[in-house]
């Protein structure tokens, strides 16, 4: 019962510190959006245009209200509107989330659950095939960015072979090329995780008992000492999340996938102050989710972790 | 023990030679002469608008050490200091430490560094300091592990029973103990952030297009990728190399004996 007050505790920190940097980072800028929205209509900068501009944004009310207001009404289900465009921002997000959280979500778990597979056998067999492959794609991740390859890819494929057309038609390849980069990005280093896991198990007495009772050594690790590893592959997943998310940025921006991070991108450009702020919270409002899912599943697998 | 020496000394010879070698400005343009080959003039040939590529990839390179440097210093020392302080002291210090800990964790760098990027023009130290507060959780995290496992042996008890301060035990004592784990993650962090910093240059919100990242240059380039790879290869082949010294640097797979099992 304590740990779940305290989850919930910090995860409302979380969001409240969050929630204040942005909404101070945001105004501290030195262009505002009320300079873009006049330049936008070549309106002259002057001191009734500006006042206009503002009240019409909403702006000119003092910082504490506008503060409370945005966070009161984003829980209600009014997420504003944007700033330039005026469209409704809830609707713009659920149009846009389904892309960067399947690239996200999707590229980790194939990454996870291949990279458990390889890590077992790279434990059982030390310097066979499978532990080279991951130590060698480890490194290949840590030295070539996701971009280049992704400059390769749509190279090899979009105009070398020309079987695949990355920029036309409904983007299915563009995503599907996006979630094997995710997932080719998450093996080499999850499956290192799994395999000194299994690595730490197989010191364990209880496997070196039961091998020597005569079961065999390969089903003892597979069948009985599955969950550490399973644990540790969990939580590296976790700590992988907000990463994975900074790389879908990269992905969507090489790919052209209308996600989340191409609207921030194109909201940066006009300083659209509700799309900036509202990105941050639903980014830890999706941290919170992935967070909260993961460690019930732990909590599942009844190994004893800190949350 | 020897490979490392000269992994080091090659870095080091390196870093001096792109620190002082002498290059063109890289601000002339030659609309002249683009996409020439190699020459003694210009050792890695020109790009597009006539500009001179070693000097171009000279200054990124300047450019990524100097983010790497910051990030790597800032994240090692505040981390592992803050770190090593949570497992010390332990009650509601602790409690602020970890939270400050989850907090850089669960917010991804990259686009705060975006955002701070496109908010306040990009600059490769601010680069650099968000990337170093962005990875100091993974730090905080091992150091205060590695500290709490270190508590409890027995040289530390003896120490702290002979009278020695606190501090002193946890600086002089167990922070050498424990330097050599975290360094190994320093390594990796580090051509992580030689990546990312990448990356955020490739996207380049705000960036001055004067200014040449490895990043940059590879976006300016990449239509040109099937007329003259050699334009893209350069900027990749020294990213590659920059994160692969970090790698094996600071790499200690060795295994022991004593770590071998039953299945080997």
């Amino acid at each position: 019962m304590k740990k779940i007050a305290i989850f919930v505790i910090k995860w409302v920190l979380v969001f409240l510190v969050a929630s204040v940097l942005i909404f101070a980072a945001v105004r501290m800028m030195p262009s505002t959006p009320v300079d873009k929205w006049l330049d936008a209509y070549h309106l002259p900068h002057t001191q009734e245009n500006v006042a206009y501009v503002q009240e019409k944004m909403g702006l000119d009310k003092p910082l504490v209200f506008q503060y409370t207001n945005w966070i009161i009404n984003f829980f209600r289900g009014d997420w504003g509107v944007s700033l330039v465009s005026g469209e409704d921002i809830r609707e713009r997000f659920m149009a846009k989330m389904p892309y960067s959280f399947s690239i996200g979500i999707s590229g980790l778990l194939i990454g996870a659950f291949f990279a458990f597979f390889l890590g077992y056998r790279a434990a059982l067999y030390r310097n066979g095939i499978c532990d080279r492959l991951t130590t060698g794609m480890t490194i290949f991740c840590q030295s070539i960015p996701m971009f280049i390859l992704s400059i390769l890819m749509i190279n090899a494929f979009g105009v070398k072979l020309n079987i695949v057309k990355f920029f036309t038609g409904d983007g299915r390849y563009s995503i599907l090329a996006a979630i094997l980069l995710t997932a080719l990005y998450s093996v080499g280093a999850l499956s290192r995780v799994v395999r000194s896991a299994f690595r730490e198990e197989m010191g364990r007495s209880y496997v070196s008992f039961m091998v020597s009772r005569g079961f065999e050594p390969k089903k003892v690790l597979w069948k009985h000492a599955y969950k550490p590893p399973l644990a540790s592959l969990i939580s590296a997943v976790i700590t992988r999340f907000a990463g994975v998310f900074g790389g879908s940025t990269v992905l969507e921006f090489a790919f052209a996938i209308p996600g989340l991070s191409t609207m921030l991108v194109s909201a940066m450009d006009s300083r659209d102050y509700t799309i900036l702020q509202t990105y941050i919270l639903v980014v830890v409002i999706w941290m919170f989710i992935v967070h909260l899912v993961l460690n019930l599943v732990l909590r599942l697998l009844g190994v004893r972790r800190q949350a | 023990m020897r490979k490392k020496i000269i992994i080091w000394g090659i870095f080091a010879f390196f870093v001096l030679l792109i620190f002082i070698i002498p290059h063109q400005n890289i601000k002339i343009t030659d609309i002249l002469n683009t996409f020439q080959g190699f020459s003694s003039e210009h050792w890695l040939g020109t790009d597009n608008l006539g500009r001179d590529v070693f000097a171009l990839i000279i200054t990124g390179g300047q450019r990524t050490l100097i983010v790497v440097f910051l990030a790597s210093v800032i994240s090692f020392t505040v981390g592992t200091f803050l770190g090593m302080i949570a497992a010390c002291e332990g009650g509601i210090v602790k409690t602020i430490i970890q939270f400050v800990a989850d907090f850089v964790t669960v917010i991804p760098s990259l686009i705060v560094a975006l955002i701070f990027s496109a908010l306040f023009g990009f600059s490769a130290s601010m680069a650099g300091i968000i990337f170093g507060i962005g990875n100091m959780g993974q730090y905080i995290n091992l150091a205060q592990q590695l500290t709490d496992g270190m508590k409890d042996r027995n040289f530390i008890s003896a120490e702290i029973s002979i009278g020695l301060k606190k501090r002193a035990v946890l600086f002089l004592h167990i922070f050498p103990n424990i330097m050599k784990q975290l360094l190994v993650y320093l390594g990796n962090n580090a051509s992580s952030v030689v990546l990312q910093y990448a990356g955020l240059a490739f996207i380049g919100l705000g960036t001055d297009v004067t200014n040449p990242d490895w990043g940059t240059l590879l976006y300016q380039y990449r239509s040109y990728i099937l007329t003259y790879p050699r334009l893209v290869i350069f900027p990749i082949v020294a990213v590659c190399m920059l994160a692969l010294f970090f790698h094996f640097a600071f790499d200690d797979s060795r295994v022991k004996e004593t770590e071998l099992t039953i299945y080997d």
